[in-house]
């Protein structure tokens, strides 16, 4: 997750997955416009590939870049993962309050 | 689970049996089911205004400083784990009493790259936003 997070934290990067996210895109396409050198843009999509965001796909002699919102689902379920964690603790928190006020009223 | 134009936040909010300074030391006393620091293996605690705390559970490390300690209405807290990407995310417990009873409010902030200032479009919770629905389908 930490990779996707850096990833998406620069950004020319953050651009490039907008520009792929309308369409798979050739590789000189996703750098034409961005004012960078070329190796520049092939780190960024080392990057992003990396972290799963995008993924390569050959057609003929052509290689396409296309964006994958999959890395994007780790990131949400940690947040729902998170919520869980304070639920659960704080079910078990209340509860310790209630059993006290049980004894209470019924020693 | 919230999702704001500028951050992401997890909030929750509990009614507790009891007074407000009680709810306010059992949520700091390791020996209380519920809290963080509860059934941790390991644990260190100061929890003054810029004392530190770790945890442990599972070998996975957890640690923070305490930025306000206001017996009995309020704690905050910054929390590190490594899923913060080692980025301190916030957590705000706080404790109102109403009649017999305490209501807590947890509210878990500034999650990784969603600091005060960045906009919309500099962070990871515009993709969030865009796909969250996709996912939840």
């Amino acid at each position: 997750m930490t990779d996707v997070l850096t990833a998406l934290s620069h950004p020319t990067r953050r651009a490039i997955i907008e520009l792929l996210m309308i369409k798979p895109t050739r590789f000189l396409d996703v750098a034409k416009p961005f004012n960078t050198a070329l190796n520049a843009i092939t780190k960024h999509l080392k990057m992003l590939e990396r972290a799963g965001l995008i993924q390569r796909e050959k057609r003929g002699r052509e290689v396409f870049l296309s964006f994958r919102g999959e890395p994007l689902k780790e990131v949400a379920q940690w947040v729902n993962g998170l919520e869980e964690y304070w639920n659960t603790k704080l079910d078990t928190f209340e509860q310790h309050f209630r059993d006290i006020k049980e004894k209470e009223e019924n020693p | 689970m919230k999702i704001f134009t500028k951050s992401v936040e997890v909030k929750l909010e509990r009614t507790m049996p009891a007074n407000a300074a009680a709810v306010f030391d059992a949520w700091l006393n390791p020996k209380i089911p519920g809290n963080p620091w509860n059934e941790a293996e390991k644990v260190v605690l100061n929890p003054t205004v810029d004392g530190l705390f770790y945890w442990t559970l599972r070998g996975i490390g957890h640690y923070g400083r305490f930025t306000e300690v206001s017996r009995p209405s309020k704690i905050v807290n910054t929390w590190v784990s490594p899923n913060t990407a080692g980025e301190e995310s916030l957590v705000t417990v706080s404790f109102r009493q109403d009649g017999e009873n305490t209501v807590m409010t947890l509210v878990h902030s500034n999650l990784p790259d969603t600091q005060n200032g960045r906009s919309h479009q500099q962070g990871w919770t515009y993709f969030l936003d865009k796909f969250l629905k996709e996912f939840q389908s």
